[in-house]
């Protein structure tokens, strides 16, 4: 009984960190998601889960970042949705 | 959901501008005017309360945690990417770094960054046809006695970690003689102490004594957060230990590779973790190579 051996980590995104100016947490989800997307040589259409992962509150401007939001500005429809809770 | 056959490729992300931004002085705002009345703000408050009962109770404290700061950014040293790359720590930068919250010092904390990651899980069947040499879940264990330390009915530990780790052991079948490397969730270095502790690898207080000679270093016998982690790299959440357990095991990580280039043993299961709500919510997650 359990998960071993059932699942795999296929893909790794990495963005520019560090102080980096003028960019919302959001385009860094996007930029993360898109890099993940291609390091593990899918396309953006074969992604059909997207989970945002535990979060802190959202920036001073800034929206809080559902999977929701992220899923329309990736232009994806996942058939599955969550945010990790704290 | 993969196992329902709901999912085939799932996506997990973490994007946050918590530097430039300004996201994670938003914490210093959260704090409820029951804890603000007693002067106690935000994370590094909440983690320091916790760490010096740690300390009444086990724990060395910073005569401890130097050799996790500085271990970890030897690491840091090794990898281009972190924000400390080209930054060297001594004892003595160490100790002359400002307190924040008693009793953490600035190296103590994790980095306040801007940026994200995001990783890709599929079925083990479904991964054997893609670019990258997979990484299997070998096991997992959550435990979650509280999400915050306000309604925690322990301080000192053992915190979620010893149930978790053991639950993830379990469904493994493995033992801790049989990790190679951790990459530990490392808000701060306290967290690193009381999470090695309470996965079992030295007993009640022996962490100072088990840390010496460089245990967790490059050339070390238990590499401890090899990218620099979230102290050193960056911090993404759990997404910098899992990030960096994938990565090692794919064989992919430079100059910082586990293996002969790092004088360590090549890594065929990596031990992971990430907590949350100050030392309450835990996850002990064990990759291998595929």
């Amino acid at each position: 009984m359990g998960l071993k051996d059932k699942y795999a980590v296929v893909g790794v995104g990495y963005t520019p960190q560090g102080k980096v100016a003028d960019r919302t947490s959001l385009s860094f989800h996007l930029e993360a998601v898109s890099n993940a997307i291609s390091d593990a040589g899918l396309k953006k259409e074969d992604i059909d889960g997207l989970i945002a992962y535990r979060h802190f509150p959202p920036c001073p401007g800034e929206p809080d970042l559902t999977p929701q939001l992220l899923a329309q500005h990736l232009g994806m429809t996942p058939a599955y949705m969550y945010q990790d809770a704290n | 959901m993969l196992e329902a056959g709901i999912c085939n490729y799932v996506v997990i992300s973490y994007g946050h501008s918590g530097l430039w931004g300004g996201g994670m002085r938003q914490l210093l705002f959260s704090t409820r005017a029951s804890e603000a009345a007693f002067g106690h703000f935000g994370a590094v408050g909440r983690y320091a309360l916790a760490a010096r009962r740690g300390m009444h109770e086990f724990s060395r404290g910073p005569e401890t945690w130097k050799h996790i700061a500085m271990g970890q950014r030897k690491w840091a040293n090794l990898n281009p990417a972190a924000i400390m790359h080209h930054k060297p720590m001594s004892e003595e930068d160490y100790f002359n770094a400002p307190l924040v919250v008693e009793p953490f010092r600035l190296f103590d904390s994790c980095q306040m960054n801007d940026g994200g990651r995001a990783i890709i899980v599929t079925t083990a069947e479904r991964a054997k046809d893609l670019k990258q040499p997979p990484v299997l879940l070998m096991g997992m264990g959550l435990a979650n006695p509280s999400n915050e330390i306000g309604q925690a009915q322990y301080m000192a530990g053992p915190t979620g970690a010893k149930p978790a780790g053991k639950t993830a052991l379990d469904m493994a079948g493995i033992g801790l003689e049989d990790i190679d490397a951790c990459q530990i969730y490392d808000c701060f270095t306290y967290t690193v102490e009381v999470t090695l502790q309470d996965y079992g690898f030295f007993g009640h207080g022996e962490g100072h004594d088990w840390l010496q000679g460089g245990t967790i270093e490059p050339g070390g016998r238990m590499p401890v957060n090899t990218s620099g982690g979230q102290l050193s790299e960056a911090y993404f959440m759990g997404l910098t230990p899992i990030a960096e357990s994938v990565m090692q095991l794919m064989g992919r990580c430079g100059q910082r590779q586990l293996g002969p280039r790092t004088q360590t043993k090549e890594p065929q299961i990596i031990l992971c973790s990430d907590n949350g709500g100050t030392l309450q919510s835990h996850a002990c997650l064990i990759f291998r190579r595929g």
